[in-house]
């Protein structure tokens, strides 16, 4: 029974009280969203992040590149003060404390499990240096903000989110017949409107009802023209960092069919088309398929799915209810699946199993204390970068289909060296006094394992307590869940 | 920390898988041949980087995406001016193109396409092995191989045993440590851990960063010149595989210091520094695989869409002579896929099973029959790669 508290959280705590209810447990902490756990000044909007990314965009683009147009060397000098200047590699990581917090020192860590599920699932890729200023921001103010809500709401918010619409390039997405697309300048400057399909598609085929549901390149094309318009407004001091609104001088004129149903032009032909889309059969299997994937096997059947879809039904897709149906079903299913944990899971698995006492995640104080224009010091820097090495850095997806949810593709030997390595970093986060406390690994292991002296006799087997970590966060019971 | 977060994201652009090793060979008595597979994701856009100069619809069609200046490799093909490497390779006579190719695969999402290109299918998602996989399992090289990269592709699997390599900071820990987690993985049947431990316990301390190395090992050039001494040892792997992400540009695809050029120049930066070591160089091939071209049109954010056919690179001491092999299917609005894409007249699983025909000197009906499930395939082995 104590693997369903590592396969739906992070295990428990060495002296965390073993609740008495897990699936009650579990079930409650999806109902409400509290506040962030971590304390630190720096949670900002979204939109508040964006005057960093402007500030970047501008100072690179526009000044320095002009100011140092014969000076190459004093160009790169002049570019890495500006990176300091806005905080490019501080705020991943002051982010990365603020999502790591919700699993390590929050009330509710399976919520946060889920807002990692939900935050792979509308990924936004490594581009357009969005992974600096924009994805935590945005994971935290479209993404879990929305998990008590319906999957309409987060799937709409998640669509319209600037970052999303620059990620996907809806930007450029402009309807060849709109007002603008008719505009002399276009044809004087040799910059036709055409349709970007690139956001439509992965609308239909990673946010919402997947291919599985047939629909056709046609479909893709009129989705994106219902799509066209829905932009950031250009200027000159903001360079696309100002909100994203329908702007109807780019919108495609004329009525479009999706999936044999007429959309009719204009602002609410998008908000129209994403409520079909979510309410199609397609997207609530895709969906609970992906979420019973994450939490209990590669290949869920046709019997795990089934509650989490009626749920689905029954509910018109609210989230708190999806997510105790896939609970209730983890948990029925805790005996006889074991999943196995992709790196950042573990991760927070194995730093939440050793205690709090950790220095994990860097403190408050030493984040808020780093002042802009400096160089970030070891420990603020540490933070995003080994997530990169374990291969998950949660901004830095390659492509916008998001991390893997399949077993198979954690393995391999450099992966599961990075296991070894991260087990033992994990205990050099200890303080001194536990590092010397001979009865932690018992303690750890009483508290976590239903077999805990099968563990203990393993565990004992090392010789010292950093090798007992090692080996105890590398077990099988560990790694899958 | 000796690297900056910048160059970081650059090594890890770039990832590097080898495997199959050899059975011991003696050296002296048969050649180790090689393949080589460098993943372009994101849909490589074969028109900016093979410019078909000899078609009159070309310049009219590519406008505003146009690359200035492209080498002339013959009266109808040009290569993109930055490939530096490749042109080497042409001009002495180991690096060919095939035109106007794709996998079969027409639906346009990455996902799907890339999925297939690693699998051989038809059917996305269908398939858990991959060609490369399938083929090294039935011409025995199974085993010990090491890949150099963080996870493991779908094109590699279907052969047991799959190292790989992609060093990580600091040491590993005692021997008894891993000894201790290779016999726990061991009593509880987890086999593939179990493999892993087991490379795991072999890996030598110079083969991490600790103690001083640097972070330059991961990046690409080092990636390939490493693969070129790994695949120069006789009783080392036969295969290398290279991914290069990026090659999705809706917008900016850009010109000559454009994003798409960067992706090329990436790659060819791999096929330079593998040409190095040049007596593996000399028995290999080198091969590019991408899941889709890209539209012949440009659109209004100076990019282009998903398309259809695209470009293979061929190079290496096996490729048989410089040349572009196509079956041109013509730019004219009618000749094109759906009206948007360049047409692809050959299927690029042919190349694929051709060069591994040649490597690992299996019969071309037979891959076409074990590793492409019976798919009618053409045998390009002569056409393509000398017969050694």
């Amino acid at each position: 029974m104590k693997n369903f508290f590592r396969k739906v959280a992070f295990g428990l705590k060495p002296d965390e009280k073993e609740p008495s209810d897990p699936l009650v447990w579990a079930q409650k902490q999806v109902e409400t969203i509290p506040e962030f756990s971590w304390n630190g000044k720096h949670i900002y909007s979204e939109k508040e992040m964006r005057k960093y990314w402007i500030k970047k965009r501008i100072g690179e683009d526009r000044k320095l590149r002009k100011k140092f147009k014969d000076d190459p060397q004093g160009f790169r000098a002049a570019k890495q003060q500006l990176y300091k200047d806005v905080g490019m590699r501080y705020w991943p990581a002051n982010e990365i404390c603020i999502r790591h917090s919700e699993a390590l020192r929050g009330t509710n860590p399976v919520l946060a499990k889920l807002w990692y599920f939900w935050t792979n699932h509308f990924t936004i890729s490594d581009t357009q240096d969005l992974a600096h200023f924009s994805n935590g921001a945005y994971q935290r103010d479209f993404i879990r903000a929305n998990m008590d809500k319906n999957f309409e709401t987060m799937a709409t918010e998640a669509t319209i989110a600037w970052p999303m619409i620059m990620h996907l390039d809806n930007k450029d997405n402009v309807g060849p017949k709109s007002e603008s697309g008719r505009e002399e300048w276009r044809r004087r400057e040799k910059r036709p409107a055409t349709i970007n399909e690139n956001h439509a598609r992965e609308l239909m085929e990673l946010h919402t009802i997947s291919p599985k549901a047939g629909y056709s390149q046609e479909d893709v094309i009129e989705l994106a023209k219902i799509m066209t318009g829905w932009r950031p407004k250009w200027s000159q001091t903001q360079d696309n960092g100002s909100n994203v609104r329908f702007d109807r001088k780019r919108h495609e004129p004329g009525k479009k069919y999706v999936l044999g149903k007429k959309y009719k032009s204009g602002k609410k032909g998008l908000l129209i088309a994403i409520k079909d889309l979510v309410n199609h059969p397609s997207c609530r299997e895709f969906i609970a398929t992906k979420l019973c994937r994450y939490l209990i096997t590669d290949n869920p059947t046709p019997e795990m799915i089934a509650p989490v879809i009626k749920a689905w039904e029954q509910s018109d897709g609210f989230l708190p209810e999806v997510h105790k149906a896939a609970i209730k079903v983890a948990f029925e299913y805790n005996d006889k699946y074991r999943k196995f944990q992709n790196p950042e899971n573990w991760w927070l698995t194995t730093i939440n199993m050793s205690g709090s006492t950790y220095s994990y995640p860097t403190k408050e104080k030493i984040m808020d204390a780093y002042p802009l224009g400096f160089q970030p010091s070891g420990t603020i820097r540490n933070q995003g970068w080994f997530l990169e090495d374990l291969g998950c850095h949660p901004y830095k997806q390659k492509q916008p289909n998001g991390y893997s949810d399949f077993e198979k593709d954690w393995m391999s030997t450099e992966l599961i060296i990075r296991r070894v390595m991260y087990a033992k970093t994990a205990f050099f986060k200890y303080n001194t006094t536990d590092q010397l406390d001979e009865n932690l690994h018992e303690k750890i292991i009483r508290n976590n394992f239903d077999n805990p002296d099968k563990i203990l006799k393993i565990v004992s087997r090392a010789k010292s307590p950093e090798e007992k970590h090692i080996i105890l966060f590398n077990l099988p019971e560990v790694l899958k869940a | 920390m000796k690297i900056s977060r910048r160059d970081f994201l650059k090594g890890t652009a770039t990832s590097l898988f080898l495997a199959g090793f050899n059975f011991p060979v003696l050296a002296s008595t048969s050649k180790k041949k090689n393949l080589i597979v460098i993943m372009l994701r994101g849909g490589m856009d074969g028109l900016c980087a093979v410019p078909v100069i000899g078609d009159q619809d070309f310049e009219k069609r590519r406008k505003g995406i146009l690359i200035e200046n492209p080498i002339k490799l013959d009266t109808d093909f040009a290569l993109h001016p930055k490939l530096k490497g490749f042109k080497e390779c042409w001009f002495d006579n180991t690096g060919a193109i095939v035109h106007a190719t794709s996998i079969p695969y027409t639906a346009r999402s990455h996902f799907e396409g890339q999925n297939l290109m690693e699998s051989g299918g038809k059917v996305p998602y269908k398939d858990k092995t991959g060609w490369l996989g399938r083929a090294m399992k039935i011409a025995n090289l199974k085993g010990d191989g090491l890949a150099l990269s963080l996870p493991m592709p779908l094109l590699l699997r279907g052969v047991p045993k799959n190292d790989n390599f992609y060093p990580t900071d600091g040491k590993l820990p005692r021997e008894e440590t891993l000894e201790l987690l290779r016999s726990v993985y061991a009593d509880s049947s987890e086999e593939e851990l179990l493999d892993m431990m087991n490379f795991i316990k072999k890996r030598k301390s110079e083969q991490m960063m600790g103690g001083g190395q640097s972070y330059d090992q991961r990046n690409n050039k080092n990636l390939a010149m490493k693969a070129g001494q790994i695949l120069s040892d006789p009783n080392g792997p036969r295969v290398a595989v290279f991914e290069v992400n990026g090659f999705d540009t809706h917008a900016a695809q850009g010109g000559i210091d454009g994003t798409h050029t960067k992706c090329l120049v990436e790659m060819d930066t791999i096929i330079q520094n593998l040409k190095i070591s040049r007596r593996a160089y000399a028995n290999s091939i080198i091969l590019t695989v991408t899941e889709f071209g890209r539209t012949i049109k440009k659109n209004g954010g100076n990019g282009t869409e998903h398309g259809y056919g695209t470009a293979v690179f061929l190079a290496g001491g096996l490729v048989k002579k410089s040349q572009v092999h196509a079956d041109w299917p013509g730019l004219k609005r009618k000749e094109l896929y759906q009206g948007r894409d360049l047409n692809a007249t050959i299927d690029a699983r042919s190349v694929y099973a051709s060069a591994m025909s040649t490597v690992f000197d299996l019969d071309f009906n037979r891959i076409e029959k074990e590793v492409f499930f019976g798919d009618k395939l053409q045998n390009l082995s002569d056409k393509l790669f000398k017969s050694v």
